[in-house]
């Protein structure tokens, strides 16, 4: 029990799709129709949640019962085809959004960069953006005050620190962006391929940084879709299709599996 | 079994489906009073960005505006002051409403205009429309250094009565979340408030003692305007500031009361369709 980082329990998220169905002939059906629309509107106002069984003809299971658990100090990979459910899982993780069913534990501090450049203002210079998107991601201001210059040095754009980012390139704003995620030290990191950005010598670094992290006693939770980057981090994974977790276990079973099952596609 | 948890300070988070009303959770509020600074700061820096006059717009507005009434309401239409001057009467009335206007046309499409915020991390999703309010105190500041200049050219000393105006500004500021909390929750699901609110504003801006005094009203209709908090936050600006002679106590109490009420049940009500947000924003 004391080892464990996250614990996800029956976890399940149900997404609406597609609009209302309604078949109206006449204008007064319409009508009647149309008020029925307004009034369930006007309803879900106050009910604090969206009427799926009765409104929407269509709903999906973005996650259907989901449980897993990571330990800490692990570096846990998620895997799947897109559409599979691992933003959406992620994203209940973070708690951004909320699930449909089930619940999930966390053990600790959790920090998640599901995007890069969260909270950047494009008006703001690099070096106010620091302190920005930092606070937004859960650092305290002496933190990054601390930790100002090594993420400038980091981030390989000191020339630029105090320009707008507006005028950045977007390999520089992706640097700059991770950098400053790249200094986060939450107990638990939840990442989302993120390390799509930069020339190659820069996504070595923060791989490379990300390996460090968890092997200082973090535990770190990864989506990609870089098999080479999930097999050279993650001792652990599991495998979501369509909403399920059909593979659980050691890295190298999860990825043989995951490919088998893209070329059989 | 908790003891030992907090020892090796593990905080442990649930993860749960939402179910119903949802406390208000003032501890984690303030957790983050760190962010809801640099969310202030990004306002006020980023607002008069690419402007030529910058942060002069926090003055000219209320001025312009000032200006206009004087001529036609207070010229044109011979509308009473109280015994004050006109331009000073309207400006005096002006600062703490746009400060009000400003806020709730900011905060109300806050949680939408933040919506890659709200869908990429966590954090007490209040922050976001507390902050669109309050950057606008430093506006407040700028147009209030105004006034007492105006209150120096018109000759007016203030009194002690002074004092209490912070407490004025501070019940245009709940009445200003109060709102927002509501307007900004709703504005997630339905875009219609976009569109309502500078009616809204327009509406609500005739229907406060803003050009007109409200001693127009006689008792008991006097203590019923105060239903509208900002009738009573801009009688108090005049009374605190102009010592205008008509001390309008029962308009603040019931001002004071509506504003906390609307604060309470926006706050509440907010917090029941947070959990929607990162959904449909």
């Amino acid at each position: 029990m004391s080892d464990l980082a996250i614990r996800v329990d029956n976890l399940s998220k149900q997404y609406r799709i597609g609009r209302l169905q309604h078949y109206q002939c006449t204008f007064k059906e319409m009508v009647s129709a149309k008020t029925k629309i307004f009034c369930s509107k006007a309803g879900s106002l106050f009910r604090g949640k969206p009427n799926i069984e009765t409104k929407f003809n269509d709903s999906i299971w973005a996650l259907k019962n989901v449980s897993f658990d990571v330990k800490k100090e692990e570096v846990f990979g998620i895997i799947g085809h897109n559409g599979a459910g691992k933003t959406t899982l992620l994203r209940i993780l973070s708690r951004i959004t909320r699930p449909t069913g089930g619940h999930a534990k966390i053990y600790g501090k959790i920090g998640s960069l599901l995007d890069v450049g969260t909270g950047f203002h494009p008006e703001l210079t690099g070096r106010e953006n620091i302190f920005l998107s930092g606070s937004i991601l859960g650092m305290k201001r002496i933190e990054i005050n601390h930790k100002l210059d090594e993420i400038v040095a980091f981030s390989e754009i000191d020339k630029f620190i105090d320009t707008p980012v507006k005028h950045y390139s977007i390999g520089m704003f992706a640097k700059l962006a991770f950098s400053v995620a790249a200094h986060l030290e939450p107990d638990i990191l939840i990442i989302d391929e993120v390390l799509a950005v930069g020339d190659i010598s820069f996504q070595k670094k923060c791989i490379e940084r990300m390996r460090n992290y968890a092997s200082s006693g973090k535990t770190v939770l990864f989506v990609s879709h870089n098999m080479e980057t999930v097999l050279s981090l993650c001792k652990k994974c599991i495998l979501l299709e369509k909403g399920k977790l059909v593979e659980n276990g050691d890295t190298v079973r999860v990825v043989h599996r995951y490919l088998l099952k893209s070329f059989l596609r | 079994m908790n003891d030992s948890l907090s020892s090796n300070e593990i905080r442990i988070i649930k993860i749960e489906p939402p179910k119903g009303w949802m406390s208000l959770n003032l501890r984690e509020l303030w957790e983050y009073h760190e962010l809801l600074y640099f969310l202030i700061w990004r306002d006020v820096k980023v607002r008069y960005k690419q402007t030529i006059l910058g942060a002069t717009w926090a003055v000219l507005q209320p001025i312009l505006t000032m200006v206009i009434f004087s001529l036609f309401f207070g010229k044109l239409a011979g509308i009473p002051s109280d015994g004050i001057p006109y331009p000073i009467f309207s400006y005096t009335a002006l600062v703490p409403w746009q400060f009000f206007a400003n806020g709730v046309n900011q905060s109300s499409i806050s949680i939408v205009g933040n919506a890659d915020l709200i869908k990429k991390v966590y954090f007490p999703r209040l922050v976001i429309p507390i902050s669109a309010v309050l950057a606008g105190v430093i506006d407040f500041v700028l147009a209030f250094i105004v006034l007492i200049g105006l209150m120096l050219f018109y000759g007016i000393v203030p009194t002690w009565k002074i004092i209490f105006m912070p407490l004025f500004l501070f019940l245009a500021l709940i009445t200003a979340l109060g709102i927002s909390l509501w307007l900004s929750a709703i504005n997630a699901q339905f875009r219609d408030v976009r569109y309502a609110v500078p009616y809204l504003i327009q509406a609500w801006m005739f229907v406060t003692p803003i050009a007109y005094p409200s001693s127009l009203l006689n008792e008991p209709w006097k203590t019923i305007y105060g239903i509208n908090p900002m009738a009573g936050v801009i009688e108090g600006f005049r009374w605190a500031l102009l010592n205008a002679n008509t001390a309008p106590e029962s308009t603040i109490i019931v001002s004071t009361l509506v504003a906390i009420i609307t604060f309470l049940g926006g706050a509440i009500y907010f917090r029941r369709l947070e959990a929607l947000f990162a959904d449909v924003v």
